[in-house]
């Protein structure tokens, strides 16, 4: 038996469906995230598996107990292990074992040297660090993250995430992670669910999305910002798609060039569409013809 | 002047004799307060609580009525309570008029609100998040309530030192319901009133200037309680 299953959930805010029909499964030690552009619904559907918000359609089943790590990282003032203790004991865990695992929680996270400090003196990135090290050391059968990383600085966003990353793949348990950016979810999650205006839109495991995006919508919102339109299908690439290269079979015109820290972001303009492709060295400028050969990209049906 | 150094004169003398009526003002006035203070809290904390965090309907309303009740006049509570223990009066068969048990009640209908008020602002300053993140990770009403008196801590301390003071100074009410009867239950406040009243100035200034020096003394232990261990919140960062 799954984790968790829902069939058919529907959820309302006030008098909006703003989950419309999911339906889905987290299986034990299986890190699900959900992804989305804003307003899809995620926080509500994580809202509805936490039990927090009710249903008003559909069922859904969770077996065992359900932790959620909230978006604010609210801490007491106390030191930052007492809050993790303290955690510990609205979750019913016995003093005896609360030390022990709130600092193997902290460790994992590796903030167990944040441990005897004043929660309130903590930068944002500690609060987070913190915040999910709690969440971790209840050890529950199911966790629940609502964009555990909003807020941070990139560089901060990218070490916490590696790190929660490593410390998820030791759970036993379920996680359920919302996540804003794609990054985060392709470092986390072992299954990667698309939801659009309250439905899921694609599920898979991020390589079999990205690979083959069920449609032009998802693929989209994956990455996908190249358009050539052929006769009555398109095709959509990403960067890594676009080879600039003489020998290639396509002529094209570069109309902008965005430098980046290793090579330039090229925007090229094509007979039928528009592509995007990375190139290793500067130099390309606007108007600059150049050939390019296409090795991948996904092709629908045009609207 | 010489009121004020006479004053200080016969204070001096009532303390350094230990001066028996001056023993059993102090009694009084430290029961008065120690026992409405103590109810006040009892049953104002988990109002205060309720209204505070609680989402139901009319909270509005209550907490605008908790914040009125901060200004009530006591000479008002005072006759009211006086009036409702008249012996043909609903309080009547209790025999509360004129005794210690009333002033008791007398002084907890007035801390009780400036408890209830104080504590709902305090409880709405709490960091946001942190009460609904105690609830997701599991915690019952009753953690939920010690959780936030203990991160209010400042604020209910604020309005437990303004329940104790308003029990210390306190003369309208605890006139009218007590009666200010000499040696039974007068106050070093109302006792301060009668002998003003009877042209005693320098007394009525020597029992003055010992209730304004218990009045500094206990609100200074409970500020300490307050602010004195929490100085290493100095390392406070903006994020």
């Amino acid at each position: 038996m799954s984790l968790v299953a829902l069939t058919d959930v529907v959820v309302r805010r006030g008098r909006r469906d703003v989950v419309r029909g999911v339906s889905m499964t987290i299986d034990r030690g299986e890190t699900v995230a959900v992804l989305g552009p804003n307003g899809a619904g995620k926080s509500t559907l994580l809202e509805a598996v936490g039990g927090v918000l009710p249903i008003a359609r559909g069922s859904l089943s969770v077996d065992g107990r359900a932790a959620s790590v909230l978006q604010t990282p609210g801490l007491a003032r106390r030191s930052v292990r007492a809050n993790v203790e303290l955690a510990l004991a609205w979750w019913g865990v016995p003093r005896r074992q609360r030390r022990a695992r709130g600092m193997e929680a902290l460790e994992q996270l590796r903030a167990a040297h944040l441990a005897k400090r004043d929660a309130r003196s903590l930068s944002g990135g500690e609060r987070r660090r913190v915040h999910v090290a709690r969440g971790l050391a209840l050890r529950p059968d199911l966790l629940l993250l609502d964009e555990p990383f909003a807020g941070l600085d990139p560089e901060t966003r990218a070490v916490l995430c590696e790190d929660t990353s490593s410390a998820l793949r030791q759970e036993a348990g379920g996680v359920l992670v919302v996540v804003h950016d794609r990054a985060e979810a392709w470092a986390l999650a072992d299954r990667l669910v698309v939801m659009m205006d309250g439905s899921i839109e694609a599920s898979g495991t991020p390589g079999a999305l990205l690979a083959a995006p069920q449609s032009a919508q998802v693929a989209r919102f994956l990455g996908y910002d190249g358009e050539l339109r052929r006769g009555d299908s398109s095709t959509l690439t990403r960067p890594a798609h676009v080879l600039i290269e003489p020998a290639g079979d396509l002529p094209a015109t570069v109309t902008r060039v965005v430098p980046q820290q290793d090579g330039v972001r090229v925007e090229l303009e094509l007979a039928d569409g528009v592509l995007r492709a990375w190139y290793p060295e500067p130099g390309l400028a606007p108007g600059d013809r150049v050939r390019v050969r296409l090795v991948g990209g996904v092709s629908f049906p045009a609207p | 002047m010489n009121f004020f150094l006479d004053g200080f004169e016969q204070a001096w003398e009532l303390i350094s004799s230990r001066d028996p009526f001056l023993m059993h003002l102090l009694r009084i006035t430290l029961q008065v307060v120690a026992i409405s203070t103590g109810a006040a809290l009892l049953l104002g904390l988990p109002i205060g609580l309720a209204l505070g965090l609680g989402r139901f309907r009319g909270r509005g309303g209550l907490v605008v009525l908790a914040n009125a009740g901060l200004g009530l006049p006591p000479v008002v509570i005072g006759l009211i309570l006086a009036l409702l223990m008249f012996p043909q009066a609903p309080l009547g068969r209790f025999d509360l008029l004129f005794t210690l048990k009333g002033v008791y009640i007398a002084q907890t209908c007035l801390a009780l609100p400036v408890v209830v008020a104080l504590t709902i602002s305090a409880v709405r300053e709490l960091a946001p998040g942190l009460l609904d993140q105690a609830r997701a990770f599991g915690a019952g009403p009753f953690a939920m309530a010690r959780l936030a008196l203990r991160e209010a801590r400042i604020g209910v301390l604020a309005a437990t030192i303004a329940a104790v003071g308003s029990g210390l100074s306190e003369v309208g009410a605890i006139v009218l319901v007590g009666g200010n009867i000499r040696g039974y239950d007068q106050t070093l406040a109302t006792a301060a009133l009668e002998s003003v009243g009877a042209g005693r100035y320098a007394e009525g200034m020597a029992i003055g200037i010992i209730l304004l020096g218990l009045i500094v003394v206990i609100s200074g232990l409970l500020t300490w309680l307050q602010y004195g261990r929490v100085r290493y919140q100095r390392g406070w960062s903006a994020s």
